[in-house]
C-alpha cells in the first residue's frame, strides 16, 4: 500500500501534557494527558472542535498559557531531547520564534497596524540573529518575503499591513514565522479567514517551503479537508484528549474511534452527492463539568455502561494507529 | 441532492439587479467613484427550491441578499415575487412581502438579542405582525421550538444559556414564525462547530420538505452548497458568471472561474488529487472594473477579445448558463 510515509527521527515529543485552568466554576482540564511525536519533515494535523484543547496544546508547547488562571500541571515537551517545560523564561525566549514558530488565524490581529511590514519582519530577525549591519538585516527581510512569494518585496517593506490584501498579510505572517529558520512551524487555523483560491495558494506555498527547508509542521484545524490536503499524520482531539491518532490514510480509510467515524460521516463531500449526512446528536461537552468516563459517551451510538464510568485505554488498532475506545479493547 | 422538488412555480425572480455605492475619494471626499457591488444580476427561485449563491468575499452575494430582503434599495432592476413587482409595493402589501421573506444569518451570537428571553425573541415577529392572544402566541412559540428540535420550556431561557447550534435553531424558529415562503440563509453553518453543522443542514432540509420552503443560500463552502442546493449561481465581481443545476454544475463546470473555485476546494480524502487551476493575481477592485470580461485579467484561457467585449449569459446545455466567450461568442 505504501501508506506509511518515512520521515526522519523524532524532533518534538510531547508526553502526557496536562494544562488546567483554575476558574471560579472549577478546574477546566483543557489538555488532559496529550502525547504525540512529530518527526523531522512531517506534517501533523491536530483536528478538533472548539474547546477540544487543540489550541491550548500548542500554546502549552510554546509556553504561552496565560497564568493565572492557566497552568501546565504535568508532562514533558521534548524538542530534540530537551524538555521545554524545564527551561526558564529567558531560555524559552530563545526557542520561541527561533526553533518553534507560530502562525495564528487572523493576520490582521497578529500584525501591528502602526508598524511597516519591514519593521515587523526585521524585528523577528533582529531578536534571534546577529546580523552585522542594518543593510544585512534589510537584505535578509527581503529574502524572507521573496521566499513567501511576495511580489516587489523591496517596496513592500515600506507598506503598512492595511495596504495589503488578506492573502498577502497572511504571507507576511508566514515570512515572520520562517524568518529564523525554525525546526517546527505551528499553524493554528492559518487559512480560515482566507477565500478558497487564496487559501489554495497559501497551502501550496507552505508545502513548497517545507520541501525547501525540511521543516516540520503542526496544523491546528477543524477542517478534514485541510488534513486531507496537507497532513501526513493526524491526531483527533475531543474534550482535552487525543482520541485517535494515525497516518492520514489510516484515519480516512479506517477510522476506529466512533467520534472520528461520526465526524467524517457528517461532513458534506464536494465530489459526490450525499442523500443525507449523518448528524452527531448533542453538543460538545462543557469542560468544567465533564461526565465521568468517556466524554463522548453521551453522543456515541455505541456507548454502553462501562463507557459512562471509566475512561477507555488507548489501544493500537494497527501499526502506528491508536484509538481510545472501549469498543476496541 | 439535485433534480427533485425543482418543478414548482417560480416564487421570486430578480431581474438585472444593480447596486452601486458612491465612494468618496480625496480631500473632503470631493471626487466620488461608484463601487459596483452588484452589477446586473438575474436569477429565479422556484417554490420548494434552494438556490445557492457562491463566490469569494466582495463578489456581491450578501448585497444581493440584502436587496431581496429589502434591506438595501437596488440602484436598478426589479424583484418579482409571485409575479408582483416588490419594489413598487407600499404599505400593507410591502409588509406582507417582508413577512414572506425571512433571513437566518451567519453568527447566532450576534443575531439574537442577549437581553431577551428566547420565547420573546421568537414571539416578536408574531407580536408585530399578527394580533394573537397571549395563549395563542405561547402555543405558536412552543410549536416553533419543537419544529426546530428544541423544547417548549426553552422559551424561558436567555440566548447565552444555549450552545451555538441551539442558538442557530432559535434563529431558524424566529425566521419560521410568520410562515414565510422564502428564507435567505447567509452562511448559516459556517460559524458552528463541525459536529453541529450536519444537524443544522439536515434540519433546514427537513423544514423545507415540511413547509415547501424556498431558500436562497449564500455560502463559500462548496461542499455545503452541493449538499444543500438544487441549483447554484456563481458570482464574480458583481455578476453571475455561471448558473445551473447543482450536479451538472459540479460535474461539468464551464466557466474558468467556476473551474478554478472547484479546483481550489479542499478534498474530502487524501487520495483525491485535483489538478489545480492557478489563478494569477487577486480580485480586481470593484471601483475600477476591467474592461470586457471582468475575469479576463486572471483567466488562464483569456483571448484577445475577452478584454474588449463583455460576454453575456448563454444557455450552453439545458438549464446550464454561462457568460464566457469560450462557449460561442455573443454579438
Amino acid at each position: 500500500m505504501g501508506e506509511r510515509t518515512n520521515h526522519g527521527d523524532v524532533l518534538l515529543r510531547v508526553r502526557d501534557l496536562r494544562t488546567y485552568f483554575y476558574t471560579r466554576w472549577g478546574v477546566v482540564k483543557a489538555v488532559d494527558g496529550v502525547s504525540f511525536d512529530l518527526h523531522r519533515g512531517e506534517t501533523l494535523g491536530i483536528v478538533g472542535e472548539s474547546g477540544s484543547g487543540k489550541s491550548v496544546t500548542v500554546l502549552s508547547i510554546m509556553r504561552l498559557i496565560p497564568s493565572p488562571p492557566g497552568r501546565i500541571v504535568g508532562g514533558e515537551v521534548l524538542l530534540d531531547g530537551e524538555n521545554l517545560l524545564a527551561l526558564d523564561e529567558g531560555e524559552m525566549q530563545k526557542v520561541r520564534g527561533k526553533r518553534i514558530a507560530l502562525i495564528l488565524q487572523d493576520p490582521m490581529t497578529s500584525l501591528n497596524p502602526v508598524f511597516t511590514i519591514g519593521d515587523q519582519v526585521m524585528e523577528a530577525i533582529r531578536i534571534h540573529q546577529k546580523l552585522p549591519s542594518r543593510k544585512a538585516l534589510v537584505e535578509r527581510a527581503v529574502e524572507v518575503l521573496k521566499q513567501v512569494r511576495i511580489p516587489a518585496a523591496e517596496t513592500r517593506l515600506r507598506d503598512y499591513p492595511h495596504q495589503l490584501s488578506g492573502g498577502m498579510r497572511q504571507r507576511v505572517v508566514g515570512a515572520i514565522g520562517i524568518s529564523c529558520q525554525p525546526q517546527v512551524l505551528i499553524a493554528d487555523e492559518p487559512t480560515t479567514s482566507l477565500d478558497a483560491t487564496i487559501q489554495a495558494q497559501y497551502l501550496r506555498l507552505l508545502k513548497t517551503i517545507q520541501q525547501e527547508t525540511g521543516l516540520s509542521i503542526i496544523f491546528i484545524t477543524h477542517d478534514f479537508g485541510i488534513v486531507a490536503k496537507m497532513c501526513d499524520t493526524v491526531a483527533v482531539m475531543y474534550a482535552g484528549r487525543i482520541v485517535e491518532k494515525g497516518d492520514v490514510r489510516q484515519i480516512f480509510n479506517r477510522p476506529a474511534h466512533p467520534y472520528t467515524q461520526a465526524l467524517l460521516a457528517s461532513v458534506p463531500k464536494l465530489e459526490e452527492d450525499v442523500e443525507r449526512l449523518y448528524s452527531i446528536p448533542g453538543q460538545p461537552p462543557v469542560l468544567h463539568d465533564l461526565p465521568p468516563g468517556c466524554p463522548f459517551a453521551p453522543r456515541c451510538a455505541y456507548a454502553y455502561d462501562r463507557c459512562k464510568v471509566e475512561y477507555p485505554p488507548t489501544v493500537e488498532v494497527e501499526q502506528g494507529h491508536t484509538a481510545a475506545c472501549w469498543k476496541l479493547v | 441532492m439535485t433534480t427533485n422538488a425543482t418543478n414548482g412555480q417560480v416564487l421570486l425572480e430578480a431581474r438585472d439587479l444593480k447596486k452601486y455605492f458612491p465612494v468618496g475619494r480625496g480631500l473632503f471626499r470631493r471626487t466620488t467613484l461608484l463601487l459596483k457591488a452588484v452589477d446586473g444580476v438575474s436569477f429565479s427561485i422556484r417554490q420548494g427550491e434552494t438556490l445557492g449563491l457562491v463566490g469569494e468575499s466582495g463578489c456581491g452575494k450578501t448585497t444581493t441578499a440584502k436587496m431581496v430582503l429589502l434591506l438595501e434599495p437596488p440602484t436598478a432592476g426589479s424583484i418579482l415575487f409571485e409575479g408582483q413587482d416588490v419594489l413598487r409595493l407600499r404599505g400593507p402589501e410591502r409588509k406582507r412581502y417582508r413577512q414572506s421573506v425571512q433571513a437566518v444569518f451567519q453568527d447566532p451570537w450576534a443575531s439574537l438579542n442577549p437581553r431577551m428571553r428566547v420565547g420573546k425573541i421568537i414571539a416578536e415577529p408574531l407580536d408585530i405582525n399578527l394580533k394573537l392572544s397571549p395563549r395563542e402566541t405561547k402555543e405558536r412559540v412552543a410549536k416553533l421550538l419543537q419544529d426546530v428540535g428544541l423544547n417548549p420550556h426553552h422559551a424561558n431561557l436567555y440566548p447565552h444559556e444555549f450552545s451555538g447550534g441551539q442558538r442557530q435553531r432559535i434563529a431558524i424558529a424566529r425566521a419560521l414564525a410568520l410562515n414565510p415562503r422564502l428564507i435567505v440563509l447567509d452562511e448559516p453553518v459556517s460559524a458552528l462547530d463541525v459536529s453541529i453543522r450536519a444537524q443544522i443542514m439536515n434540519l433546514l432540509k427537513d423544514l423545507q420538505g415540511q413547509y415547501n420552503l424556498s431558500y436562497l443560500l449564500i455560502a463559500h463552502h462548496l461542499a455545503t452548497v452541493r449538499y444543500m442546493c438544487h441549483r447554484v449561481a456563481v458570482m464574480y465581481l458583481g455578476r453571475i458568471v455561471e448558473e445551473g443545476e447543482t450536479r451538472e454544475l459540479f460535474t461539468n463546470p464551464l466557466h474558468p472561474y467556476t473551474k478554478a473555485l472547484l479546483s481550489a476546494a479542499l478534498p474530502s480524502h487524501p487520495d483525491i488529487q485535483r489538478e489545480e487551476i492557478i489563478l494569477t493575481g487577486e480580485v480586481p477592485s470593484p471601483l475600477n472594473l476591467p474592461t470586457g470580461c471582468r475575469f479576463h485579467p486572471r483567466c488562464p484561457w483569456a483571448m484577445p477579445h475577452c478584454s474588449q467585449v463583455e460576454p453575456t449569459m448563454r444557455e450552453v446545455r439545458p438549464g446550464h448558463r454561462v457568460a464566457c466567450h469560450l462557449y460561442g461568442s455573443s454579438a
